[in-house]
């Protein structure tokens, strides 16, 4: 084994121009009567890794689907590389990576020889001793694909989507059935694949991983993007919540003229104070100026999660409104 | 064990790497194995020492080895194309692995092809294996007209193995791909003469026996194995057949799961 297989670069950009990787402009995907996917406009950046949540039956997979020419769309458009997906979907195959949910390889194929073949399919391949070590599986080349674990599986499937060194890499729900051991360790692998320079279209429908992994996200509902951004900025924007139990009584009142607070509420013994912006720093200044000592004091930031929450409660009230 | 490539990417390496692969896989079904490939020899050997060596007269006067062996080549064919192909095509799309390699530059379609092209090939080598067993230990002779003997073997072949593909097409799993394939194996084979020759069967049913797959393809092989060019009839039957099952076939066929 070479000194270190990991330093070598993956991938060799062929196209380093600026310009978005993907955009997807007003699509529709239609089942039956549904509107699988409705009026969907995406913008993914090069070298970022983008994510696409949701809950189930939002609409990511047959968005991703089409991004990866495996869907027609029925209106809109898909331009990824800056080639239209309908026109040029075997320049595409090429040169965009898919890791599809839930797609197996013949039982008694393996691991060595199911990355050879994958690699005799594209004109610039990677190597593939060097992917089997990156993505620890050296020691299970010889190992029929029906003897893998769960994780391993994954990480061969992965490594599948990177073969043919792909510019743009789309994995659906990637680490759905891992153990947390091996969720982290995908992660881990999802940034490497991204700081070699692969644009990455991640699909997923959980929180913690969007916001681990994620450079920005979009947020499906019924077929409708919802909001995009930074998951950071996604959470900032639901605010803070600030709670502790007052050494001494306070006037609650001092609390609700910050401009920063939303409400304030008892909770027992304790204050519960919601806001946005500097809200800690504001509500500290007014318990100093009150000589009120905050006991067991507990900062939580919000979260994707809590953003999730609170955007599609909203899509939903909408939607209600608009039926009425 | 080390292995390196530096693998120039093209589609011809592709499809080619896709045929050995699959080749490979073949060739770890065990199951497979045996009634593909020793089944049928052996099953020829065990006729040609068991049977009477002298022509019989209710076989248009020719000895039993000589009539079972064109119904043993059926057989192979029957067994790889109807059986083998259908559950391996139908497995992998229930895996997702036709939609896995449709999003590569080799796509499905060319797996479809390299299955079909192992079976025939197989097929060949089986067939080749009973004419050479058949005449050496039993002494049946070898097709006096060669090129209809190949022609009535190769669309018979081509029948077959488009009907497996319709199969494959149709069946909406694995598990009923391969219920439905041994299915069509008896009639097909009953046709075919496996356990009546049909030399023996009544004329209403041998004539009925002409226009099903393999009943055309037995007198056909039979005819060039004497000598004769194989009856246009039987021919024409065997090509219809396949263009038919194979339009039906392409059709029908679904990639994805």
């Amino acid at each position: 084994m070479s000194a270190n297989p990991l330093s070598a670069p993956l991938t060799l950009l062929r196209d380093p121009a600026a310009g978005p990787v993907a955009s997807v402009d007003r699509l529709r995907v239609r089942y039956g009567d549904t509107l699988a996917v409705n009026d969907v406009s995406l913008s993914i950046n090069r070298g970022e890794i983008f994510g696409i949540l949701g809950p189930n039956g939002a609409g990511k997979t047959t968005t991703v689907e089409c991004i990866g020419g495996l869907r027609r769309p029925d209106s809109g458009s898909v331009t990824v590389l800056g080639l239209d997906v309908r026109s040029n979907a075997k320049e595409l195959r090429e040169r965009v990576g898919i890791q599809l949910q839930a797609s197996e390889l013949p039982d008694k194929l393996r691991v060595g020889e199911a990355l050879e073949l994958f690699a005799s399919f594209y004109r610039d391949p990677a190597d593939p001793e060097r992917l089997l070590s990156l993505l620890g599986l050296t020691e299970k080349r010889e190992t029929r694909f029906a003897n893998l674990s769960g994780g391993q599986r994954q990480r061969l499937s992965i490594a599948l989507a990177l073969i043919g060194r792909p510019e743009l890499a789309i994995l659906d729900e990637l680490t759905t059935g891992l153990d947390p051991q091996s969720r982290r360790e995908t992660w881990k692998l999802i940034e490497r694949i991204r700081d070699e320079g692969v644009t990455v279209i991640l699909v997923t429908h959980f929180m913690e991983e969007a916001e681990y992994l994620c450079d920005r996200v979009a947020l499906l509902h019924h077929g409708h993007v919802i909001a995009v951004d930074t998951p950071a900025a996604l959470g900032a924007g639901m605010g803070e919540r600030i709670s502790f139990r007052p050494a001494r009584p306070l006037d609650l009142e001092a609390l609700r003229q910050l401009p920063e607070v939303r409400t304030v509420s008892r909770d027992g013994e304790r204050i519960v104070v919601d806001g946005s912006g500097d809200l800690v720093a504001a509500v500290m200044a007014v318990l100093v100026r009150e000589r009120v000592v905050p006991e067991q004091t507990e900062i939580e930031q919000s979260t994707l999660d809590d953003a999730f929450v609170a955007l599609t409660a909203d899509a939903n009230a909408n939607a209600a409104e608009e039926t009425r | 064990m080390s292995t390196t490539t530096i693998a120039v990417g093209s589609r011809s390496h592709g499809f080619r790497r896709l045929m050995l692969t699959e080749l490979r896989l073949f060739l770890r079904e065990p199951l497979l194995l045996f009634w593909g490939l020793l089944f049928p020899v052996g099953l020829l050997v065990v006729l040609g020492i068991a049977s009477p060596s002298k022509p019989e007269h209710s076989l248009g006067g020719l000895r039993l080895i000589v009539v079972y062996t064109p119904t043993v080549m059926m057989f192979t064919l029957t067994i790889l194309s109807i059986s083998a192909l259908p559950a391996a095509l139908a497995s992998y799309r229930d895996k997702g692995y036709l939609r896995r390699l449709s999003t590569t530059p080799v796509g499905a379609v060319r797996l479809l092809a390299s299955q079909v092209l192992i079976v025939l090939g197989l097929a060949t080598c089986v067939v080749i294996l009973l004419l050479l067993v058949s005449h050496f230990a039993f002494s049946v002779p070898l097709p006096r007209e060669a090129g209809g003997f190949v022609l009535a073997v190769l669309l018979a072949a081509c029948a077959t193995t488009a009907l497996g593909t319709l199969v494959a097409a149709v069946a909406p799993s694995q598990r009923v791909a391969a219920a439905a394939g041994s299915l069509l194996f008896f009639p097909l084979m009953f046709f075919a003469g496996l356990w009546l020759p049909q030399a023996e069967m009544g004329t209403g049913l041998r004539d009925f026996s002409h226009y099903t797959p393999l009943g055309a393809a037995i007198p056909a092989v039979q005819n060039a194995t004497a000598g004769h060019w194989p009856g246009t009839v039987h021919l024409l039957v065997l090509a219809g057949y396949a263009v038919a099952l194979c339009a039906i076939a392409a059709r029908l066929f679904r990639w994805d799961r």
